[in-house]
């Protein structure tokens, strides 16, 4: 088993390993990242030659100039604070159901996480006719329970269409979060948990001072991996209202996307990515440190 | 201690007394997961109806007869044959080729040492996971075009692998740090490349993980909408995400053959699902929350 001596250096071999998954990786994901910096700084349609540095321009006109960006930037706070808190919290209660030894527990979780595998964009098109205001579902159920006085058009009504998409989202996302909680509930000390109730804990107690301390982790990981996915909510967005209406569900990532794309205002859409990239780092970075000093810890 | 409580335990277990806070929290259980499941029946249900029966009858009644032309209608018109695959081709080239990218990639990170580099690449891949994407639409499409690979397979795979990389990296390079270090020793004192050693030793152990990664890939990548959305213009080109959003544009009205259109386009992915569950749950979980 001798290698070729082109091969021997270790080194030459760790780059011939990692050369193509590095090389497409800087290529496809981190070059882009340092590209939509650039343009935020541009005035460019997206094809012509002709694309000029104008500085801090496009920021600007966004902060003072463009209401869609304000209410994009509502409403993303809005979605990311519901988002770190509803899905995490019903993924919570149900893994603490389903950790307990019930009959079917094993086809439940399955159920639970089935939405997780469903496109994004066919969770968009199933609510959207689910919330269809003359034959959907949640209209025809409030007619047959006689609640005609709750019939609302879902998605058309814009003081309720940002609460009904999130609804769709939150039945898509809970199976994530409540997977996460299995796995972290299983590093629970069972025995722990059995000497709190033997010492006179009762469940809320044994709860609070030996499962919650011990699921601090997993409780992390759940609540950045449910605010960076919030972020990025774009399918269901697009799928489902387009943004409207009247703005009343535009996001950031939506609103970046529509300024490049499709008003091919490529400077001005790559501000408001840059915009959503801060706010993303300032939920990263903090996270990685953490990360970083707990496995220190652990060594 | 341990033994005294084990003891109790089985004390206790031939009674067999039912708590009856568990069977409240079964049923409480089962009574969301209807409410989970609920959708599902109601879009099967009414894509197996006709329109007039959709209008005149309520929503969770069964379809009078199965009305499977539905699909062929829907099959037909929302152009399945070609988005089908389109997203069949991409996902079966992709997945098993950003695995092995990955593998190989994880595996130098994991076994060789590169002092500093080394560190800094791993904190460098890893990086790319956390980003959402959506951010850089815009400097994708400018870079896929410049390439000249707008509407085609290869500028949409090779976006795709760029963002497949960190997530299964991390994966892979945890599992891979955590093999005993005799198990490799052996085959590099005998002379044997890192090629060798990460094909014979490194894969074969490695296999219940890239199952898992496997299927999360092939779902991920088969639902796929954003990117496929910027860089795939030319309806020819478009996979069954594409397909499906133009379907509800063109045909929102036929509430039979979108819902016909939407069972066709998540059926895939659910089954394959179905059948790797258990890899599913492992590879989600393995690496994100280890204790």
């Amino acid at each position: 088993m001798t290698s070729p001596k082109l091969f021997s250096s270790p080194r030459t071999q760790a780059a011939m390993l990692m050369g193509p998954a590095i090389l497409v990786y800087a290529t496809f994901a981190i070059w882009p990242i340092i590209e939509v910096i650039f343009l935020s700084f541009q005035s460019w349609d997206g094809l012509s030659a002709d694309r000029a540095w104008i500085g801090v321009e496009n920021y600007r006109r966004i902060f003072t100039e463009d209401p869609v960006f304000w209410a994009a930037f509502r409403n993303t706070v809005i979605w990311t604070v519901m988002s770190v808190i509803f899905p995490p919290v019903l993924g919570l209660l149900l893994a603490l159901g389903l950790n307990e030894n019930l009959f079917g527990r094993v086809p439940l979780r399955a159920i639970y996480y089935l939405p997780v595998i469903v496109a994004p964009i066919a969770v968009a098109t199933m609510w959207r006719w689910m919330y269809d205001p003359f034959f959907g579902l949640f209209n025809q159920i409030l007619t047959s329970w006689g609640m005609t006085g709750l019939i609302q058009d879902w998605l058309g009504d814009r003081k309720v269409a940002l609460y009904s998409m999130f609804v769709a989202y939150t039945w898509q996302h809970v199976g994530f979060s409540m997977v996460l909680f299995l796995a972290g509930l299983q590093n629970v000390d069972r025995s722990l948990v059995e000497a709190a109730r033997i010492d006179g804990c009762n469940r809320w107690q044994g709860f609070v001072h030996v499962t919650l301390p011990a699921l601090m982790t997993t409780i992390t990981i759940v609540l950045v991996l449910s605010t960076i996915s919030s972020l990025k909510a774009f399918d269901i967005v697009y799928g489902m209202t387009g943004g409207g209406p009247a703005q009343s569900t535009q996001m950031l990532a939506l609103w970046a996307f529509t300024q490049s794309m499709q008003i091919f205002n490529f400077g001005r859409g790559s501000a408001i990515s840059v915009i959503l990239l801060l706010i993303t780092l300032a939920v990263i970075i903090p996270y990685l440190r953490w990360s970083q000093r707990r496995e220190e810890a652990s060594r | 201690m341990t033994s005294i409580i084990s003891s109790l335990e089985d004390a206790e277990a031939p009674a067999k007394r039912r708590d009856p806070l568990l069977i409240v929290l079964w049923i409480v259980l089962v009574s969301v997961a209807l409410i989970w499941v609920a959708p599902f029946v109601f879009i099967v249900f009414t894509a197996l109806k006709t329109n007039p029966e959709i209008m005149s009858t309520s929503a969770f009644a069964p379809p009078e007869t199965m009305r499977f032309e539905n699909f062929a209608g829907a099959w037909e018109r929302g152009n399945f044959s070609t988005t089908f695959r389109n997203s069949f081709i991409i996902t079966l080239i992709k997945v098993p080729l950003g695995l092995v990218i990955s593998a190989m990639a994880a595996y130098a990170l994991a076994r060789i040492d590169l002092g500093r580099i080394g560190k800094f690449l791993l904190v460098f891949v890893l990086f790319g996971a956390m980003i959402p994407f959506q951010v850089m639409l815009a400097p994708i499409f400018t870079l896929v075009n410049g390439l000249g690979l707008i509407n085609s397979y290869p500028g949409v795979i090779l976006a795709y692998l760029a963002f497949g990389v960190p997530y299964q990296v991390f994966i892979l390079h945890g599992f891979f740090r955590a093999v005993p270090k005799e198990i490799s020793e052996a085959a590099l004192i005998d002379g044997a490349s890192h090629f060798t050693v990460f094909r014979r030793i490194f894969l074969p152990i490695s296999l219940p993980v890239l199952a898992a990664l496997l299927i999360l890939d092939f779902v991920s990548t088969w639902n796929e909408f954003g990117m496929a959305l910027v860089l795939l213009q030319d309806p020819k080109m478009w996979t069954l995400p594409l397909g499906l959003m133009s379907f509800q544009g063109q045909f929102s009205r036929d509430y039979a053959q979108l819902n016909s259109a939407i069972v066709m386009t998540v059926f895939p992915a659910i089954l394959v699902y179905m059948i790797f569950q258990r890899y599913f749950v492992s590879g989600l979980t393995s690496g994100a929350v280890k204790g």
